[in-house]
């Protein structure tokens, strides 16, 4: 973007060194600080949930993702007490059901994604020596939506209604299963899907935009680019399942037969589209673990990684070769031999770059000075239960031994290694390593050492003997076995581990929570690290960084002494906030050359207003009461686009703003250069994958299914697709049209076609509507897909015209202007893909039956 | 991005920011994931559909390999020129220029097309190996 009138940054880049060796005068400072800390403070009292600082929003998710985790845990155990001796009747069969899926799930859902996000909220601006997260309202939005559906996800099992397939949800059994348990799944997990996938592009965009001045691509922390990787992964993964899930609540609700044989529907598209995000999941809960470990691993070795551009090559390829895995999870369900070579070849192939950082990670530590430190040998106790589970991977991986050990506990073995290596001791391992950087205080040694061998010892002891019980033949799920199968000294044994492991998570527990108020001040950088985050603030300050600093190296805080003193005397980029704003900077996504002070939000109540909101919009369907949910829905609308219009690309007072070491920065970008644009470009990304999603149902269909379409089916009409597509088009034309009228000064024109572009938008889902009112969506899996896209296409298109409407009204207010445009050109990246989205609708609703 | 005033020791030009993509290090891979789609959806398609025609697809798939291991290939040599390790000698790149920014995108983009390469021949065996839909 080259617009003539977009505000250049003016005066010296980069810093020369007598610019950085000039002293700030201490008034100066004094007042700067001042301001800074008026600007930042959270709020206190009963505002306190208002706040939206990365540093209170990343801790809340964190404690609550770790609370799910406990109250899954204690499922596991009750499991275990049931299975510990044959014939036990300490759960009944269904409650034991509802506990396996309750706890798969929780775990999954409820505990690894979200702390990844919590962790990530929590700590990557500081390794950015930023001032908080570019959208920090998005960031509250997500974690008050994931309270709410985690709430109410959990509480089913109060109720004795809680899901009971599975948490992978097979159909029939999840679909034909009594009750709303499923749809408590369903409903409840896509909710905070959505939430996830909200906090990925956060964190993309955080990582591309909001790094300090000078930090290139090639100097990032590692931990960044496993979030770029990670973040990535998401955007691919999760829509597939969400379009799962939507197929799957249409079936619940409507009676759609997308995975019903018997009107033509598949269980199979389920599964393939649940372990497109499944597989992919396991990597993106393992590589920010794996990512923490690539952070500690220099500080306990004193020396620069070995071999970053390898990790960076495992990171990436590893977020490539994930997503060429899912069948390995369905090689017993008949598929032809070559497509299970396919999969079983890839899974192979993930472990190399697999290998390569944890070999990366050993040569650092062969090469440096090892000071071993408690989070080392959580980190070192990680990579061996990660290796051995790796190992009964590579086994899994090749089709016929799985045809072996499918369904049995040989796989609950492997995959409970997996994720206690590559999730759970990494991730408590960051929490040592990371503590005093959060709460300023340090946990206790003694204490970490008792957690870390009991949990150690006790996962060996409950895992370890699990490889056994598998191969000895016991199915995975079933609440109980008699004593002729001989697998009850074995299961005995697991339960005894999994209480020694709970005795861990109680030391640790108690250490993470027990009152530490008479502990001596920390020092500031306790393991002497070199990364940017241990530059904070003892005792706290809220603005993350005192001064956003210039960086020229891997480890700054190893290379440049003086630099954290610089810092703190805001000898660097943004040192105050004379107008009591909260700021950021934005920088280029290659080489972090400065572009932007951005204004960032504030505290506010309307993120749990639309969370509350949005929770009703998808929690009132469970229960099949559709008209307060779509009261909530429109609540829920009506809160965001009066959270946007107060709060987001705002007409700046000031143009530009003196940003210190004599740049002057502007304050207000519209297209590529704003960070909005990037969010809606992830997220239409996201989006257009789960499209893809429902529209690879029909190629699916209509390979697996001879009659797929029927026989002399009823199509639907072709004029009226034809006739919505071209409307649809139409009103992205002028959608397009419009942001260049007005970008050329012709507000009137623009404004023309923004009171039409929504008149076609209607006309065109309108159309779409009546093409496939005749086709009966519940007597054959082909006229539901048909509603289904039709539905998908509509509702994409209300949302485009609620924006349309917003940029007019926006326009007419004096919020958009010809110079401030930026919502509109983010309306026309959101037009861009819905215009495309309506093109292939079109081609599979209209054309493609027809030809095939 | 040129408005800022360029001072004495300005990057060279044939590193400037604008030549440069995050995007670029990953064609290797995506050229993986679609030589791998393409094997998967041809197989699914030819089993489901004509059985018959597996020795037609085992043939394409070998075409379809051989085409994307010449362009990994070719990626990679581009990166190997980029990262351009014989002239400088430099395996690391950890400083923050954009001559160090430019050859470590090389260097990753290097290791990403032999990851890639590998991928791509692991994933053509099993029509080497498998005659039959079974």
């Amino acid at each position: 973007m080259s617009d003539r009138r977009d505000m250049a940054p003016e005066g010296p880049y980069p810093p020369t060194d007598a610019m950085l060796a000039e002293k700030v005068p201490q008034n100066v400072q004094k007042r700067q600080a001042e301001e800074l800390r008026a600007a930042w403070a959270p709020p206190k009292g009963w505002r306190y949930p208002t706040a939206v600082n990365n540093s209170e929003v990343g801790l809340w998710y964190a404690l609550t993702a770790f609370g799910f985790m406990l109250l899954a845990g204690v499922l596991a155990l009750a499991m275990r007490l049931q299975l510990a001796v044959p014939g036990n009747d300490v759960l009944s069969a269904d409650r034991f059901n509802q506990f396996f899926t309750m706890h798969g799930s929780a775990m999954m859902f409820l505990f690894a994604v979200p702390m990844f996000e919590a962790i990530a909220i929590l700590i990557l601006p500081a390794f950015l020596g930023g001032r908080d997260m570019p959208f920090p309202r998005l960031s509250a939005f997500g974690f008050w939506c994931f309270v709410i559906g985690g709430t109410f996800v959990m509480g089913s099992l109060l109720f004795n209604v809680a899901p009971t397939a599975g948490w992978f949800m097979y159909p029939p059994l999840a679909t034909q299963d009594e009750g709303p348990g499923s749809d408590i799944w369903l409903l409840g997990l896509s909710f905070i899907e959505i939430a996830s996938i909200a906090a990925a592009v956060e964190l993309i965009v955080g990582a591309l935009k909001c790094r300090p001045p000078g930090m290139r691509v090639n100097i990032m922390p590692l931990y960044a680019w496993y979030v770029l990787v990670v973040g990535g992964m998401i955007l691919f993964a999760f829509p597939p399942l969400i379009a799962g899930d939507f197929l799957f609540e249409l079936e619940r609700s409507f009676d759609w037969p997308f995975f019903d044989p018997t009107r033509g529907g598949d269980p199979m598209l389920w599964q393939h589209l649940f372990w497109i995000f499944g597989h992919p999941e396991v990597y993106i809960v393992f590589l920010p673990s794996i990512a923490i470990a690539a952070m500690v691993v220099p500080t306990v070795a004193q020396r620069p990684i070995v071999g970053y551009s390898w990790i960076v090559l495992s990171a990436v390829g590893t977020g490539f070769l994930s997503f060429g895995l899912w069948v390995h999870h369905m090689f017993t369900t008949g598929l032809p031999n070559i497509s299970l070579g396919f999969f079983s070849a890839a899974s192979e192939a993930v472990v190399i770059p697999t290998g390569i950082q944890l070999l990366a990670f050993a040569a650092t530590l062969i090469a440096g000075r090892v000071r071993m430190s408690l989070p080392m040998l959580w980190i070192a106790g990680a990579l061996a239960i990660f290796t051995a589970g790796g190992l009964t991977g590579v086994m899994i991986g090749i089709a016929p031994f799985d045809w072996q050990v499918h369904d049995t506990y040989f796989i609950v073995a492997h995959l409970h290694y997996v994720l206690f290596g590559g999730m759970v001791l990494p991730v408590i391992g960051g929490v040592y390593y990371f503590y005093p950087f959060i709460r300023k205080k340090m946990l206790s040694d003694r204490l970490g050492r008792w957690a870390f061998w009991l949990i150690f010892t006790g996962v060996n002891v409950t895992f370890l003997p699990m490889h056994l019980t598998g191969l000895l033949g016991m199915p995975r799920r079933v609440f109980t076995y008699s004593d002729g199968m001989g697998w009850g000294w074995l299961n005995l044994i697991s339960t005894v581990g999994a209480f020694v492991i709970a005795a861990g998570f109680a030391v640790f527990v108690w250490d993470l929570l027990r009152p530490k108020g008479s502990q001596p001040r920390i020092a500031r950088n306790p393991w002497d690290a070199g990364t940017l985050e241990w530059s904070h603030d003892v005792p706290e300050e809220y603005w993350g960084a005192r001064s956003i600093p210039h960086i020229t190296s891997r480890y700054p805080l190893w290379d440049d002494k003086g630099l954290v003193e610089r810092m703190d005397a805001g000898r660097y980029y943004l040192p105050d906030s004379p107008h009591g704003h909260r700021e950021t900077l934005v920088t280029s996504v290659i080489d972090a050359t400065p572009e932007l002070a951005q204004r960032v939000t504030g505290p506010t109540w309307i993120t749990l207003w639309a969370a509350a909101f949005t929770g009703g919009a998808f929690i009132f369907p469970t229960f099949h009461m559709y008209p307060p949910a779509i009261i909530c829905a429109a609540f829920a609308i009506v809160c965001i686009v009066y959270w946007l219009w107060t709060a987001t690309a705002r007409p700046p007072a000031h143009e530009m703003r003196d940003a210190g070491l004599g740049l002057r920065l502007p304050t207000y970008a519209s297209g590529p250069k704003a960070v909005g644009w990037w969010a809606v470009w992830i997220t239409m990304l996201g989006d257009a994958t789960a499209f893809a999603s429902v529209v690879f149902g029909f190629f699916f269909y209509w390979t697996a299914k001879a009659d797929f379409p029927p026989e002399g089916a009823q199509h639907a009409a072709a004029g009226w697709v034809a006739l919505a597509t071209l409307a649809l088009v139409l009103s992205w034309a002028l959608t397009l049209g419009a942001r260049e009228w007005n970008r050329a000064g012709r507000v009137a024109a623009a404004r023309a076609a923004l009171v039409a572009a929504p008149v076609l938008a209607a006309g065109g889902a309108g159309a779409l509507i009546l093409s496939v009112l005749d086709l009966t969506p519940s007597a054959h899996v082909y006229p539901a897909l048909m509603w289904a896209l039709m539905v998908w296409v509509s509702a994409h298109a209300l949302v485009g015209i609620i924006m349309q409407l917003y940029c007019l009204a926006g326009s007419f207010a004096g919020k958009l202007t010809p110079r401030y445009d930026a919502d509109l050109w983010n309306v026309t990246l959101f037009w861009h893909f819905l215009c495309l989205t309506a093109l292939v609708a079109g081609a599979v609703i209209g054309l493609a039956p027809r030809v095939l | 991005m040129a408005e800022h005033q360029p001072a004495p020791d300005e990057e060279r030009r044939e590193f400037r920011e604008e030549r440069e993509s995050l995007w670029r290090i990953t064609l290797a891979p995506a050229t993986w994931a679609v030589h791998f789609v393409i094997c998967y959806a041809a197989a699914a398609v030819v089993c489901a559909k004509a059985p018959d025609s597996i020795g037609t697809l085992r043939l394409g798939i070998g075409a379809l390999t051989l085409l994307a291991l010449g362009l990994i290939g070719w990626l990679g040599w581009r990166a190997w020129v980029q990262w351009d390790v014989r002239t400088t000698g430099d395996y690391r790149n950890p400083l923050g220029e954009a001559e160090d920014r430019h050859q470590f995108l090389g260097h990753a983009a290097v290791l990403l097309s032999v990851i890639s390469a590998l991928g791509v021949l692991y994933v053509a065996l099993p029509a080497l190996f498998i005659r039959s839909c079974g």
